[in-house]
Formats: C-alpha cells, sequence, structure tokens
C-alpha cells in the first residue's frame, strides 16, 4: 500500500510524457498564426478556428482521410480474414515446424521497411500496382499479417480445445466449429488485431511516400508531410491536421476497447 | 444387438502406444464404465469412440455398422465433457438448441425438446442465463441437458463429476442413474472413482497403461479380480497385497512372504507351469475378522498401529510378522494401538504371473 502513491506518481508523470507532443499539437491548432510564431511562444490559444478551414478546404484534407480510410480499412479487413485461418491452423493443427513458421513470420516483421523497399518497388511496377491502392494495401497486409497472426494465434490457444470439440459432436464441420463458436469467443483478440493493423495502415508513411506520388491518391501522413512549400512551413495547419487524422484512431480505439475488454470467454470452463 | 463395438483398438501418438489391443462390446441400452488411473487411455478411447480422434489400427461400430470414416458430427453421438465446454457467448437456451440447430431441426420441434429437457434437469429457470451466472452444479446440469436434448443413439461421459464437490457428487450419481433408467440410451462413462465405476455400470472396463485389465460386472470385478492391479484399484481401502513367493507339493500350495507362511489345498492349475516362482497374496480389509470363526478360517496375530474411526466404520492398521495389514470392521471396535491381536481370515486372493489362481478355502 506504501508504495501506492510513488505508483500513481509514475504513471501520471509517464502519461504527461507522452501526451506532451500532442497536447502542444491541439494548442497550435487552434492559435492563429501571429501566436504560433510569437517569441517567446504563449502556451494558451486565441481560439481561432483558421488553421482547421485552411487544412479542410486549401489543403483537401477530407480527400486525404478518404484515401487513408480506404487503404487502412482493405488492409485491416484483409489480413484478418488472411490471419484467422492461419492462426486457428497453427493453434490448433498437429503441425510438423509450427514453431518454425511462428518464428519465421516474427523474423519476417522485424525487417526494416528500407530493406524491402526496392524489390516491393519493382514488383508494383511490374504488376501495375505503383499510384493505386492496392498496390499499398498489398505490402501493407504482409507487413502486418506476422503480428496479426501471432495475436490470434495466442487468443486461439488460449481458447478450450473441449469447446471446439463439443461444437464438433453437436454437429458442426471445422468451419462452422470456427465461426460459430471459436470467432464469438475470440473477439477481444479480432478486436486488438484489427486495431493495430489499422493503426498501423493509417499512420504508414514511407511506402505511402514511395509508391503514391498521385496527389489524388496520396494518404493523410504523405499528404500532410506535402502540406509543406519550398519556403513555407505551415505549422498551424499541420497542427490542426494532425488533430484531424488522430481523432478516428481515438474513437476507434475507445469503441474497441469495450470489446476488448469484454472478458467473453469467462465462464467457458471451470476452474 | 450391439450399440457399440470395439475391435482390436490401437492408438499411437508419434512413437508412444497409448492403446493396445483394446476390444468389448456394450449391449443396446448399457451402462458402461471405462475405469482406470489417470493415463490409462480411458479418455483417448472416449474420444476415439466419438470420432474427435483416430484410431491407428481398429475398427469402431455402432449397432453393427462400423463408423471408422464417419465424422463426429455424423456419428450421432453426445458428450459430456470434464470441464462442461459450454458455449459461454451463448445462454442456456441457446446452448441446448445449438446441437438441434445444427441439424436443422424445425423451430417447433427445438422448442418442445428443450421444454421437455428442462423439466427432466429441473433447469427451468437458469433457460436465458449465460454459463458463467451459473453454479458448477448447475453448468453440470446443463451440460447434461445438452447431451440429453439431441437424443443421440450414444452418450459418452468423460468424468463428468469430477470437477463437483463430493456431496454434489454423490446426488449427480443418483440422479444420472435416474436419468438413464428413464432414457434407456446406451452410455458410456469414463472415470477414475471407482465408486462411481461400481454404483454406475452394468460393467466396467478396467484400464491400465492403455491395457485392458478386466471386464466384467461390478460385483464380478470385486470378488474375482484379474489380477493384482485391478485388486488393488478396486476396494476402499485397497486390497492387502503381499509379494511372495509359492511352493507346489502335492495337493498343497504353500505361500510364504517373510515370517509368514499360507498353506491352501491345492490341484494342479493350468496357469501354473513351475513347482515354486514368484505370488501375490491378497486379503481385503473387510473379510479379515477380529472375532473367532468357523472352520476354514485361518488366525495370525499382530500388533495394532492405528485405528481410524469413521464413525460406523473403524480402519485398523496393524503389522503381522513384519508384513503391514489393514482391516476394515462394522462393528465398534475398541482396541488401541501397541495392543496385539489375533485376526480371522478366510478369504484369499492368488495371483501367479499377474493370473488370479481361483483357491479353495484353506
Amino acid at each position: 500500500m506504501t508504495h501506492r502513491p510513488v505508483l500513481l506518481g509514475g504513471i501520471f508523470l509517464a502519461v504527461l510524457g507522452s501526451l506532451c507532443p500532442f497536447l502542444w499539437f491541439i494548442l497550435t491548432s487552434f492559435k492563429s498564426q501571429i501566436l504560433v510564431e510569437a517569441i517567446p511562444p504563449t502556451w494558451w490559444p486565441d481560439g481561432s478556428l483558421v488553421f482547421y478551414a485552411s487544412a479542410l478546404f486549401e489543403h483537401r484534407l477530407l480527400h486525404y482521410v478518404r484515401n487513408s480510410v480506404i487503404v487502412a480499412g482493405s488492409t485491416t479487413v484483409i489480413a484478418l480474414v488472411v490471419a484467422t485461418p492461419a492462426a486457428y491452423a497453427l493453434a490448433r493443427l498437429r503441425l510438423p515446424g509450427k514453431t518454425w513458421v511462428l518464428g519465421g513470420l516474427l523474423c519476417v516483421a522485424m525487417f526494416p521497411p528500407i530493406v524491402i523497399a526496392g524489390p516491393v518497388w519493382q514488383i508494383l511496377e511490374r504488376l501495375g500496382g505503383l499510384n493505386t491502392h492496392w498496390g499499398l494495401v498489398l505490402p501493407y497486409v504482409s507487413l502486418t499479417l506476422p503480428l496479426a497472426v501471432w495475436i490470434l494465434t495466442t487468443f486461439f490457444h488460449e481458447l478450450p480445445v473441449e469447446l471446439e470439440e463439443a461444437a464438433r459432436i453437436d454437429g458442426c464441420t471445422t468451419w462452422q466449429a470456427l465461426y460459430k463458436i471459436m470467432l464469438p469467443l475470440a473477439t477481444p483478440g479480432l478486436f486488438t488485431a484489427a486495431i493495430l493493423t489499422f493503426i498501423y495502415a493509417w499512420n504508414e508513411f514511407f511506402f505511402a511516400l514511395l509508391i503514391l506520388t498521385d496527389p489524388e491518391r496520396q494518404t493523410l501522413p504523405v499528404g500532410i508531410a506535402l502540406f509543406q512549400g519550398e519556403f513555407i512551413m505551415p505549422w498551424g495547419e499541420i497542427a490542426a491536421a494532425s488533430v484531424i487524422a488522430t481523432l478516428p484512431l481515438i474513437i476507434l480505439v475507445l469503441l474497441f476497447q469495450r470489446g476488448i475488454i469484454n472478458g467473453l470467454s469467462a465462464g467457458a470452463v471451470k476452474g | 444387438m450391439a450399440g457399440l463395438e470395439l475391435q482390436h483398438i490401437e492408438k499411437t501418438f508419434g512413437r508412444t502406444r497409448v492403446l493396445h489391443d483394446v476390444s468389448f462390446e456394450v449391449g443396446d441400452g448399457k451402462f458402461f464404465v471405462l475405469l482406470g488411473p489417470s493415463g490409462c487411455g480411458k479418455s483417448t478411447l472416449l474420444r476415439i469412440i466419438a470420432g474427435l480422434e483416430p484410431q491407428t489400427h481398429g475398427s469402431v461400430s455402432f449397432g453393427g455398422q462400423c463408423v471408422d470414416d464417419v465424422p463426429p458430427p455424423a456419428r450421432d453421438v453426445a458428450m459430456v465433457f470434464q470441464h462442461y465446454a459450454l458455449y459461454p457467448h451463448l445462454t442456456v437456451r441457446e446452448n441446448l438448441a445449438f446441437g438441434l440447430k445444427m441439424r436443422r431441426e424445425p423451430k417447433p420441434v427445438i422448442e418442445a425438446r428443450i421444454a421437455e429437457t428442462a423439466t427432466l434437469l429441473e433447469i427451468h429457470d437458469l433457460l436465458d442465463r449465460k454459463p458463467k451466472e451459473l453454479s458448477g452444479g448447475q453448468q453440470q446440469r446443463v451440460a447434461m441437458g445438452r447431451a440429453i436434448v439431441r437424443k443421440p443413439r450414444l452418450f459418452l461421459f468423460d468424468e463428468p463429476l469430477s470437477n463437483l464437490d463430493a456431496r454434489l457428487r454423490a446426488s449427480m450419481r443418483v440422479e444420472l442413474k435416474k436419468l438413464h433408467q428413464r432414457l434407456g440410451v446406451t452410455m458410456v462413462y469414463v472415470t477414475h472413482d471407482q465408486s462411481e465405476a461400481m454404483t454406475l455400470g452394468h460393467a466396467i472396463v478396467v484400464m491400465n497403461h492403455g491395457k485392458i485389465q478386466q471386464i466384467g460386472r461390478p460385483e464380478q470385478i470385486y470378488h474375482e479380480p484379474a489380477n493384482p492391479f485391478v485388486a488393488g484399484f478396486i476396494g476402499n481401502p485397497p486390497m492387502n497385497l503381499f509379494e511372495g513367493s509359492f511352493r507346489l507339493d502335492q495337493r498343497q500350495l504353500e505361500f510364504l512372504v517373510g515370517d509368514l507362511t499360507f498353506r491352501f489345498p491345492f490341484q494342479a492349475h493350468e496357469r501354473i507351469s513351475a513347482n515354486t516362482g514368484m505370488a501375490t497374496l491378497g486379503i481385503r480389509p473387510e473379510d479379515v475378522k477380529f472375532e473367532p470363526q468357523g472352520p476354514g478360517y485361518v488366525a495370525i496375530t499382530g500388533t495394532i498401529d492405528l485405528v481410524e474411526n469413521l464413525g460406523n466404520d473403524s480402519i485398523v492398521h496393524m503389522m503381522v510378522k513384519g508384513q503391514s495389514l489393514t482391516a476394515r470392521t462394522s462393528f465398534g471396535f475398541h482396541q488401541h494401538a501397541g495392543e496385539s491381536i489375533t485376526i480371522h481370515v478366510k478369504n484369499f486372493h492368488l495371483f501367479i504371473n499377474d493370473n488370479r489362481i481361483p483357491l479353495p478355502s484353506p
């Protein structure tokens, strides 16, 4: 009990530390041009919405949001559709070399993007995938799959085999047992995998910059980065755009959090 | 007609063989118990019957039909699992309905069956609850209900009572027996608990190390255990087993262990090929008497080590010429540790080469 105040203080400091840049951005986004460049800097904004208007209308921010939703959304859906049966098989079947497969996946996830950038670009060029959304979704899916498979494998592994066997005896095929019994119970895992995949695809900058040169198709991180002109750095617009870009993630996390916390498998098996 | 027949079932996991040539037949409508210590292969055998695990060799038939190539959903069996395995995201009603829905039964039929099952098991009040809102005993009932509601041709139970406390276990045992009498369906029941096996089963298969040790009616297994393993496994407290040697001369068999010698009148027996060798002699604790009996009884003196009083019964631990021996007496027993005592025994079990050798009374 005596450690409690120390612990709480530590948590508060850690949270404050990681929130600081965000707070600064939020404050900046509500300032007017004069306040942004004021020296010494001022803390409190004057509540101006000029930067928001500029980001939304002059820089066509919503257009980038749309592109990001398409890319991140498809990446998440495709990655989960592929990862779920893969994870199920890895968690349940007596496969030879299973640990090697899981280890291999982990290694693939560790590759620095710059190492595969060249080959990915060449492959996409041959396939005609440059400057298309699917051309970006494809590498995103392969980069997020390892994590999704790992998360889901862990989840399926923890669900009791007896449940699946009960479903088989009750008349389910393996697939029916998967989507009628196991999937509903693995929803916390699905949520976790989905949100991490979505965040990755939403934030990814390097491949998006490499593959999408057409402003019509660019995603949010690239779009915002290209706000800056040759001689000007529009901090205010960038701050406003970043706030708008972060909002969907915060909303998603809050929504999914309830799903993640719901201990659905509690009471599945006694003891 | 046989409800279930297993022929020469073998099972290996990698290099480990867990079942050795297991064959038996279960009569239609019978309650059949697979009994053995944990790890003896009884649960694997049950899973092979359900189709959840393929056998390495041998064949399984239901009602005369081979089901080796029939997948579990089509075998029409119901199974009650040790940990119940209720679907946690479904209510009790949905849990009961699940198997019927999967078999595309019409809705009115499903509702009628659920009502019928709920009445039988008295779980009406629980129908709209989720499994995690139920106590262990209630979950057990629902698990049973999920099996009954389907009206399968074969019920499989995998240690269904082992997670309940002792009192609940005893009352569920009675209910299970009543249930079997009402439904009259073939049931195969796996347990490591001998009292469940003795009270429930029409027939018991005792297994150890993946091999069948004995198949028989409960009283047969108790009175005529086929080998020292069965003898020691059935009965509470377990049978006193003495490892010693035997000597056969003319019409007498002599069993020697330490300073103790027992002599039995004896005819030659096909299972005994040599005139001397190792043997095991067994005495059930409940066959040990403390009062002088009629003719045929052997009297032995010893010293009392410890007396356990169980109310109506006492369990007496004693040393008899260097051998420890346990007795169970149902009368008030008034002697204490350290006192010397004479016991009278008539029923002996003799095993040579792991086989039961029938003994006439000495």
